[in-house]
């Protein structure tokens, strides 16, 4: 099921009905922030726009929301585009157990078209960069598949990380970037300049949407995106060299930018309406220096709305943050059986479990905090039982309702790390964090009044599927 | 095409050290504007919120004095011996 790249993806949303072409000429602000937001606002079943008449360009085109809703999120997989998110869940799960599959590469990339260098760059001629949210410091490059070798193992294929990091477009050829700390990239940037040294990178941009997504997932150091991208996709994962920094990048990007990080300037960056629904305030944050771009024939710009959930950025990261807590919280605990970690990237994570005996729920709640993605998010866990469905919160909400007892099922545990992102966190990156075990009590911990549940009528299951016959 | 006139004043931070980034790629559609102390850049076609120093609104500005006292991130280390 594999997609070449962003263009063969947006061809089958077209064919699925999951694509809209806006034709009339518009400006970019504040047309396109507005637009990308009022699709999400709308639906969770919108298309992705693309702007094909863009006010003082001949020919560019920019797509935003292309995976920005759960129809696009299973073409993305591959799958129907009315498969459940439970079933979309499970299947990303499963095709997980696959990592690694060995990439392939080859030369001859479609970006290798065009190439530029020096002082003929001029990413504002290049791509219609613009202003999403109306205080952002400027035109961000937000869903880019940012590249970089670990300075003190360059040759390390699996330690080459592939992430997505905002990055403010600050001059023709200059731009500022978020490396987070606790971030491959931030490990990276650290060693860099440890050793006195610039930190080579490449920015791809315009990408088909599986790299996007497994780039966000937050895997181990060591372990390659492309090849678990191979695994999510199903057949291994094509690269190719970046002709100047020599980085491994998508075979299909529409742009490939290369450049360093300049080692040991800092400079002001932001604020950047962020996925917390709030601005980031400004920080004195990553300079980088372009030196080459490589480019298809009248490139895509791809790019990410992003603000108050929900938006695109909450479907890249819904089932690429569930599925590796699940997968680490299961090492453990086999009777975890689903985890809902979509709400902001995982500050709120639901997980149902089948308790082994009175307390275990709670431990399991305190695990998710302790996973690696757990010590920036999971501040508030919510454990149900192994019949509630997570992603239908209807059900959570009946478990919470009526199963939680707040003298005995809330666990406050005190001065957590947290990113600092979070508007609550005080001071940024510290805050209480909470386990809500709406799970029923089991011996030894009797309680409540939970032996005469309502179940369903025999004969429901088959009409479930009768009823869903005759609505197609 | 006649030269675009350039902003005297940075929308955010009202410091004087406004350049040209960029012209549209078709003539005469738009430019954009850089200020050197703040980094802020804005496009000349869009709305008055983004572009006149004015009325933007106090929560976002920046004074200048405060850009230094900013949170470094992420800190810079220590170089090997």
């Amino acid at each position: 099921m594999a997609y070449r790249d962003l263009r063969d993806f947006l061809a089958t949303l077209d064919e699925n009905g999951q694509l809209v072409r806006l034709t009339d000429p518009l400006r970019p602000e504040p047309h396109f922030g507005a637009a990308a937001r009022a699709v999400a606002n709308l639906t969770d079943r919108g298309p992705a726009l693309q702007f094909d008449n863009i006010d003082g360009y001949e020919r560019s085109r920019a797509v935003l929301n292309a995976v920005g809703s759960w129809p696009n999120h299973a073409l993305m997989l591959g799958l129907d585009k009315d498969t459940p998110v439970k079933e979309q869940f499970f299947e990303f799960a499963r095709r997980g157990d696959d990592f690694p599959v060995e990439v392939e590469r080859a030369d001859d990339a479609p970006w290798r078209e065009h190439t530029l260098d020096g002082d003929e760059i001029n990413l504002f001629h290049l791509l219609p960069l613009f202003r999403l949210n109306r205080y952002d410091a400027g035109s961000y490059i937000d869903k880019a598949a940012v590249v970089t070798r670990d300075p003190d193992d360059p040759e390390h294929f699996g330690k080459q990380n592939v992430g997505i990091y905002r990055i403010q477009v600050k001059g023709k050829a200059r731009l500022g970037i978020q490396p987070v700390p606790a971030h491959d990239i931030g490990l990276h940037l650290r060693k860099a300049e440890e050793r006195g040294e610039n930190l080579p990178m490449a920015i791809a941009i315009g990408n088909e949407p599986v790299i996007t997504t497994i780039a966000g997932m937050p895997l181990a150091y060591d372990e390659s995106e492309y090849e678990f991208a191979g695994a999510v996709q199903g057949s291994p994962y094509r690269i190719a060299k970046a002709p100047l920094t020599g980085m491994d990048v998508p075979y299909g990007s529409e742009v490939v930018i290369e450049g360093e990080i300049i080692g040991g300037v800092r400079e002001i960056e932001g604020p950047f309406g962020e996925f917390t629904g709030f601005y980031s305030g400004g920080r004195r944050q990553p300079v980088i220096k372009v030196h080459r771009v490589s480019y298809r024939t009248d490139p895509i710009f791809e790019h990410l709305y992003i603000g108050r959930p929900w938006t695109e950025l909450d479907y890249t990261v819904a089932l690429n943050t569930s599925v590796p807590l699940y997968r680490q919280l299961k090492q453990d605990y086999p009777e975890v059986v689903a985890v809902n970690a979509m709400y902001t990237h995982g500050l709120l994570g639901i997980i149902s479990v089948r308790p082994r005996y009175g307390g275990f729920a709670k431990a399991v709640g305190m695990r998710a905090m302790t996973v690696p993605h757990g010590l920036g998010y999971c501040k508030v866990i919510i454990i149900v039982d192994d019949t509630v469905d997570p992603f239908n919160l209807a059900q959570v909400m009946w478990s919470l309702s009526v199963k939680l007892h707040p003298a005995h099922d809330l666990v406050v545990l005190p001065d957590l790390s947290i990113l600092p992102l979070d508007p609550s966190s005080e001071p940024p990156g510290i805050s209480h964090k909470v386990v809500l075990d709406a799970t029923t009590p089991i011996a030894p911990e009797q309680r409540g009044h939970f032996s005469q549940e309502v179940d369903a009528p025999a004969e429901t299951e088959a009409w479930e599927n009768r009823i869903k016959e005759l609505l197609r | 095409m006649s030269t675009p006139t350039i902003p005297d004043t940075c929308p955010r931070c009202d410091t004087h050290e406004v350049s040209l980034l960029t012209e549209s790629p078709v003539p005469g559609r738009w430019s954009m504007y850089l200020c050197g102390v703040c980094f802020y850049s804005w496009r000349s076609t869009e709305p008055g919120y983004a572009t006149d120093p004015a009325t933007y609104p106090a929560a976002f500005k920046i004074d200048p004095v405060d850009i230094p006292k900013m949170p470094v991130v992420p800190s810079i280390p220590a170089r090997r011996a």
